[in-house]
């Protein structure tokens, strides 16, 4: 016997007929009634009669056959959808239980019927992983490719990626890619395959950011618990800042740079940037993969910074303003003398890394670690692996802007 | 209408019981099960939802036809919810205490519990579930429940999480609120087994009555819900969601059988009229100015308005099926599904403004006679059309028969249609909650309601009716831990059950008084520190104030604290007084003095230790 076949099961006084399904269990059958109940029934203590072989394909269930039969219209933009696996794109895998990316462009279109009439689609699958899986050798063929759709006549870009590391990749093609169309990131926190997931509102407010005029790397997620508008965050100052919620990306250190509203479907930017057409299209791919971050907790051992010996770059998430215990700094010191380029952010998250106001902090800058001002500790290290592979002064470039990431001025209420 | 022979007619009915859990936690979060009022919400949000496909590919067809209608939710949240009910956080693990209560209402139907629960998805897309789908798990199977007319089988246990509680419908789509989401709750499928209207509403009794031998399931309006289905041969099966009182159930099932009585003879009708439906048409020019409110209110706002001919209907349209329910309200109820106001057909026209004129003109125009009827539906182009379509739909199914389909029972025990039957395809896994392996042995029977009753027969001294009024009564655990602290049984069921009626009859907001205000009232009087004729005044008391305690409520009363030598003196006052009564009748002035002697105290002191005491002071003088 197989899933898919309709089966008899007898255990105890109770007999079961049903459609045999996959189980996550070694010890148990699960067999779908006819009300469509799951239920597992001891194999040990079952008999099992198969009354008709293969009733149902379950491998390839919730694929559809119809491919959708998209129409080009010269009157609309031409966007380009990219997916790289994650929760919008991905549905319920019932051999393991589990959610797992199954799709790819196209049947994002097909799931997501809004997106009809509001641009071309182009579909292009880079990747087909869960976000925890991401690597910079996908987030250098994620630029590739987005810089080949934006020379081939893209108006606009929009990247499917799971949401746990959609901040790290945002950010590295912030660095790699100049870009003269918007280029937009969005995920769903709440998976395809149920009715309530954030994934239509989420794809359709990223075409409508895609086909603005706004030329950078967003993302653009849920603004609030609620379906009716996202924020437009940049994507280099943007953080995952809940594990569940659907409006878990927030910018830090600002507002969000702008916002669609889902009911009128407007875009709106509440401060300034690059316009569409304003930048010529340039990739610089290129990425110093030895590059590490660690966060820096009380009585940690100094053997940590063992393992970096060989680094190309450290990023240091230090306490308050940019510290490290004092016992902590010679072993720095010589890893910036062996050539490691240490940069350093603060875990407050909030706030400009400051090392001039302590006696720890002076004696860090005299050890040669660099301030990445408040720049996000995530975003420094992919901007480190950019700027040492680019950059022949990797140490000046970490403390200027290159992408958005370093605000010139703290304001965080604008 | 006299009775319908039912084994005749082939009735085939079942029911579903929805009983909410009194667990401390919901079902798959930490929040406390606690009814809200709206006006108590601290925070609002609104969700669209999306139909999505099952396991096995499949859309279910009541939920496509839901979200067809485009509708905006809003819910409110509370201080008592939390994101699992918002749909925002993962739900936890199924609450071990549930879980429990389940096993133990297994155990009284005599079901066979499953080797592993599976927690489904079943999909609901009218807003009442944040998620888009109720999760549930089959927890028990074949089982059964004894009847007068014979045994009912049980088909199916379910442990689920209630949904949302409906606040109103608003401009968008519908407000719910949040406290309800996610109380446990378990659904009793019983097996078509039922063949009497009788015996319909007996087997919910007997079912009723198990549940509530557990102690651990909410009561009051709202907490249990009977969904019945009914059909009789050559009928079709129709679920009736949603009937609140158990005295319903034989009517609704009565006026259930009548409609698919008189749908059969209405099809058995068509059918010899050879009846068709034709295709639906725009008739707006008909009345273009017409003097009808509704027409003309629609056609001002740019509305059309369509018709569909029913050929050889005529006069079956206005057929009556059940008590004020004809076969065209069932039109009208399609054709409101989908957001027209309803219909107007020839059977009731010329009527509400419309001309006869308008009739002749409207036959015309879609080429209708005299033996066929014509439905119109006037609204905003797009939902008349819709509606139009519903409405032909409908009645080509009454060509054919009984259609298969869920209703929504009314106050009046009659029906209406609510949507399609739900299917198999309406189920997926819920993979965020992993199986559970219940183990049955884990659970103790507890004692039968109807085994309580007897109980406190035999070894109470309770008469049968007080018996059943404690047993089957909201305050039954308090009645036991009363009994097991030493208060008369007699007495506290008095107390219980009698005496908070009169106070609330009186006015008296019994409801504010905790189980900890009567059983230490109750207490103070076992143990001779209030007199029983204070309890009113003491319940009065701790009613208007809460905070106090029983004790505290004793003083606040003036009931504290009458000795016997008090109430010697207080007696011998009365006697005194009345001297010369008591000189002519002797202990006959017995019974006139006692109240005297009463009044007196105040209800201070304890009838029996007055009584003793008068009945001294008058043997003193004769």
């Amino acid at each position: 016997m197989n899933p898919g076949d309709r089966v008899r099961v007898e255990r105890g006084s109770v007999a079961n007929e049903g459609v045999l399904m996959p189980s996550t269990t070694a010890d148990h059958l699960v067999v779908k009634l006819p009300g469509g109940y799951n239920v597992g029934i001891d194999r040990e203590a079952a008999a099992v009669e198969v009354l008709e072989r293969d009733v149902y394909d379950v491998e390839s269930a919730g694929e559809d056959a119809d491919a959708s039969t998209v129409e080009f219209d010269d009157d609309l933009p031409t966007v380009s959808l990219i997916s790289t696996g994650g929760t919008i794109a991905s549905t319920v895998d019932y051999r393991t239980g589990a959610v797992t990316a199954q799709f790819d462009a196209e049947d994002v279109l097909r799931a997501v019927p809004d997106l009809a009439g509001r641009a071309n689609y182009r579909g292009r699958v880079v990747a087909n992983i869960l976000s925890e899986n991401m690597t910079p050798a996908v987030w250098q063929d994620l630029a590739r490719a987005v810089h080949e759709e934006i020379e081939a006549g893209a108006d606009g870009v929009v990247v499917m990626h799971g949401t746990d590391t959609m901040q790290y990749t945002a950010s590295a093609l912030s660095f790699m890619l100049e870009t003269p169309v918007p280029v937009v990131f969005t995920g769903s926190q709440r998976s395809a395959d149920r009715p309530s997931s954030d994934n239509v509102m989420n794809a359709v407010c990223a075409v409508e950011a895609a086909t603005s005029d706004r030329a950078e790397v967003l993302l653009c997620m849920h603004a609030s618990s609620s379906d009716d508008a996202c924020a437009l965050h940049r994507a280099t100052r943007v953080r995952k800042n809940h594990t569940s919620r659907r409006d878990a990306f927030e910018t830090v250190g600002a507002k969000p740079i702008g916002r669609v509203d889902y009911d009128d479907e407007t875009v709106t930017f509440r401060r300034d940037g690059p316009e569409r057409g304003a930048t010529d299209l340039a990739i610089a791919p290129d990425l110093e993969t030895s590059v590490e971050l660690l966060k820096f907790t009380p009585g940690m051992n100094p053997a940590a910074l063992d393992y970096l010996d060989d680094a190309a770059g450290v990023v240091i998430e230090g306490t308050g303003l940019g510290h490290v215990a004092t016992d902590w700094i010679d072993r720095i010191e010589e890893l910036i003398g062996a050539g490691t380029t240490v940069t350093m952010t603060s875990q407050c998250l909030e706030g400009r890394v400051c090392d001039r106001v302590y006696d720890t902090g002076r004696d860090l800058l005299d050890a040669g670690v660099v301030e990445a001002g408040d720049t996000l500790p995530e975003t420094a290290t992919a901007k480190l692996m950019w700027a040492l592979a680019n950059r022949s002064d990797p140490a000046a470039a970490m403390r200027e802007s290159i992408a958005g990431e370093l605000q010139p001025r703290s304001v965080p209420w604008t | 209408m006299s009775e319908y022979d039912y084994e005749a007619l082939g009735l085939v009915a079942g029911l579903e019981i929805h009983q909410q859990l009194d667990t401390a936690t919901k079902l798959f979060c930490a929040c406390p099960t606690e009814r809200r009022e709206p006006e108590n919400a601290v925070r609002t949000f609104s969700r669209y939802l999306h139909p999505t496909t099952s396991e096995l590919g499949e859309l279910d067809e009541a939920a496509v036809e839901e979200s067809r209608v485009d509708r905006e939710f809003e819910y409110l949240a509370f201080d008592t919810t939390c994101l699992v009910e918002e749909d925002d956080e993962p739900p936890g693990r199924v609450d071990d205490e549930a879980l429990d209560v389940a096993l133990q209402i297994a155990d009284l139907l005599d079901m066979t519990v499953v080797d592993q629960a599976h927690v489904m998805r079943k999909i609901v897309v009218d807003g009442s579930n944040t998620s888009g789908f109720q999760r549930s798990a089959l927890i028990g199977q074949d089982g059964q429940i004894e009847t007068d007319a014979g045994p009912v089988g049980v088909e199916d246990l379910l442990l689920e999480e209630e949904s949302a509680g409906r606040v109103a419908e608003t401009d968008a789509g519908v407000r719910y609120s949040l406290d309800r989401l996610g109380i446990p709750l378990v659904e009793i499928g019983t097996r078509p087994d039922i063949g009497t209207p009788e015996q319909a509403r007996e087997a919910a009794e007997r079912i009723g009555m198990l549940l509530r031998s557990t102690g651990t399931v909410k009561r009051g309006l709202g907490t249990i819900r009977q969904d019945v289905n009914v059909s009789i041969a050559d009928g079709a099966r129709v679920e009736i969601k949603g009937v609140q009182a158990l005295d319903q159930i034989d009517e609704i099932v009565r006026l259930e059988v009548r409609r698919q009585v008189e749908l059969l003879d209405v099809a058995d009708e068509l059918a010899e009229r050879d009846a068709a439906v034709g295709s639906p048409q725009d008739v707006t020019d008909v009345f273009a100015d017409t003097d009808s409110g509704v027409i003309r209110g629609a056609l001002d706002d740019g509305g059309r308005v369509q018709a569909v001919p029913l050929y050889g209907f005529d006069g079956l349209v206005g057929r009556e099926l059940q008590p004020d329910r004809r076969f065209g309200t069932e039109l009208s109820d399609h054709a409101k599904r989908h957001g027209a106001g309803g219909i107007f057909h020839t059977d009731e026209l010329p009527a509400y403004g419309v001309t006869e004129a308008e009739v002749g003109a409207l036959r015309e125009t879609v080429d209708a006679g005299p033996e066929d009827a014509v439905a119109i539906v006037a609204d905003d182009p797009e939902t008349a059309e819709l509606a139009i379509d519903a409405v032909a739909e409908r009645a080509q199914t009454g060509i054919e028969g009984v259609p298969e389909e869920t209703r929504d029972a009314t106050d009046e025990g009659t029906t209406r249609y609510l949507r399609p039957l739900p299917g198999a395809a309406r189920m997926y896994p819920e993979t965020d909650v992993p199986p559970v392996e219940p183990d049955p042995s884990d659970v103790e029977r507890p004692e039968l309601l109807t085994e309580t009753v007897e109980r406190y027969q035999s070894e109470y001294g309770l008469d049968a009716g007080l018996a059943e009024q404690v047993a089957y009564g909201r305050r039954m655990p308090l009645f036991e831990r009363a009994v097991d602290a030493g208060v008369d049984a007699t007495f506290a069921a008095g107390v219980l059950e009698s005496t908070l009626t009169e106070l609330r009859r009186d006015g008296v907001a019994v409801d504010r008084l905790t189980d900890e205000h009567l059983l230490g009232t109750l207490r103070l009087v076992a143990d001779d520190d209030l007199a029983k004729e204070g309890v009113d005044e003491v319940l009065e008391t701790l009613a208007d104030d809460p905070d106090l305690d029983p004790e505290a409520a004793v003083e606040a009363a003036g009931l504290a604290g009458v000795s016997e030598d008090e109430v010697r003196d207080a007696v011998a006052d009365v006697v005194e007084r009345n001297a010369d009564q008591v000189e002519q009748e002797g202990m006959g002035a017995f019974s006139a003095l006692m109240g005297e002697c009463m009044g007196a105290l105040r209800g201070k002191a304890d009838g029996e230790v007055v009584s003793d005491a008068l009945r001294e002071e008058i043997g003193k003088r004769t």
